[in-house]
């Protein structure tokens, strides 16, 4: 056996259900592994080196629902981008969460990544997190002890940081359906396939002014970021080329990404900083 | 069920039409087990890291890369790997490689093949742009992919 690239040595637990998983969850050390394209690389890098791993994939049947309740469109942890990015549930009802899971990665880790892979992961620099925090999108965790929702503003923590605990899951995540908006997905990556150094997530209601904006950053930070303040000052506005300079320089402003091989802090703020007249000017109509 | 570290746990599947049933490690990749327990060395090992796509095969009708899955997630599924597509001649999608001159050293190949195959399975007359979104998962260090595109849209008027 290879000695490179291995993870180091693990045991396997096989849940029959979802309360064997939380039971054996509360003995400590043991990761879960869904589609495994965020845990695996980790595994082979050795940045962890759990005792046991639980996979959940007997359980996909169960935990990879679509689910239509009107207001809203419920998505079960298991459902890989692939299902996400094609079912037209979601393209119909949360149109900018399907564009955002046909970016993730490429073809062959859409096909076994899952949304509660990635989002319980929380990459600084994943798809999800942004649009989560667009849609005010709200996770249902579960551990023996019971069921807990939490929002996405709360939710994300810090790099590779979430609210759930060692011994919790992510059992669903909740989308409202928002009417008559505008969405786009802008994704700036330095060759294909890589994770984003800059995206935008956008959801704007636009009539002859701006009604509501709700703009979401990731890769630009700890964690994904939304402006909340900065959002409030174009809407109600009919807004021009002007404004939205202003707006995308006061946000690059706040930003603090990191400087890595994607990109140096200050390329990536001057990034965010045009992505954002582009994308908006877009979403927005606004004529340049 | 449980597996204890360093116990081993059993994975049957069936490769190409053939079930097997071995014992293996937990943190066995799939890629091994299908090159070096099986034997099936078509399916290469570019990266190692989920980047470069030589290892892509089809698991249960999906196109996925087995240097980034455990043989274990594999347990029950149904494999087809580049020695499994064209029978005793070349596939559709061989020969139109071979004809478009669509490989110089050839390393990337398996994988550009069997992603091409979940591709057109999926899309069976796809455009220029959703031939590079489809095969963007799998680089190719020679070519400069003019000639895999090419030999995409031939493979796929073939196959209609």
């Amino acid at each position: 056996m290879r000695c490179n690239m291995y993870p180091t040595i693990f045991g396997l637990y096989e849940p029959s259900s979802i309360y064997d998983t939380l039971d054996f969850l509360d003995n400590g050390n043991a990761k879960i592994i869904a589609g495994g394209q965020s845990l695996i690389p980790m595994l082979k890098l050795r940045v962890i080196q759990p005792k046991f791993l639980v996979d959940l994939n007997k359980l996909r049947g169960d935990l990879d629902y679509i689910e239509d309740r009107g207001k809203s469109i419920g998505l079960g942890s298991l459902a890989t981008h692939a299902k996400i990015s094609t079912d037209q549930i979601v393209k119909s009802k949360i149109p900018l969460l399907s564009v955002t899971a046909s970016k993730v990665g490429d073809m062959q880790v859409r096909n076994l990544g899952t949304l509660g892979g990635s989002v319980s992961n929380a990459d600084p620099s994943a798809d999800y997190p942004a649009v989560l925090l667009a849609y005010d999108a709200t996770l249902t965790l579960i551990s023996s002890g019971g069921e807990r929702k939490v929002k996405a503003s709360e939710f994300f923590k810090g790099p590779f940081s979430t609210e759930l605990k060692d011994n919790e899951i992510l059992r669903e995540v909740e989308f409202p359906v928002l009417e008559g908006y505008a969405y786009k997905y802008e994704k700036i990556v330095r060759r294909a396939g890589d994770f984003a150094m800059v995206g935008i997530a956008v959801l704007a209601k636009v009539s002859d002014k701006v009604e509501d904006l709700r703009i979401a950053y990731t890769g630009v930070g700890e964690k994904a970021y939304r402006p909340y303040e900065l959002e409030k000052e174009l809407v109600g506005k009919k807004v021009t080329r002007d404004d939205l300079e202003k707006f995308a320089e006061k946000v690059s402003a706040t930003l603090t990404p990191p400087s890595d091989s994607r990109g140096s802090s200050s390329y990536r703020k001057k990034v965010a900083k045009i992505a954002t007249i582009k994308t908006l000017s877009e979403v927005l109509g606004v004529v340049s | 069920m449980l597996v204890r570290p360093g116990e081993k746990v059993k994975v049957k599947v069936k490769v190409n039409g053939i079930w097997y049933e071995k014992e293996v490690e937990p943190r066995k990749l799939l890629v091994h087990f299908i090159r070096e327990d099986i034997g099936l060395t078509g399916t290469k090992i570019g990266c190692d890291t989920s980047t470069c796509g030589a290892c892509t095969i089809i698991m249960n009708g999906k196109s996925v890369k087995s240097c980034t899955l455990f043989a274990f997630q594999a347990n029950g599924a149904e494999i087809t790997t580049i020695e499994g597509i064209g029978d005793s001649k070349l596939h559709p999608i061989q020969e139109a490689f071979k004809d478009n001159f669509a490989l110089q050293c050839g390393y990337c190949t398996p994988g550009m093949i069997m992603q091409t195959y979940f591709l057109l399975k999926t899309n069976p007359n796809p455009t220029e742009e959703e031939i590079k979104d489809g095969l963007h998962g799998n680089i190719c260090r020679c070519t400069g992919y003019q000639n895999i595109i090419k030999a995409v849209k031939d493979a796929a008027g073939r196959m209609r």
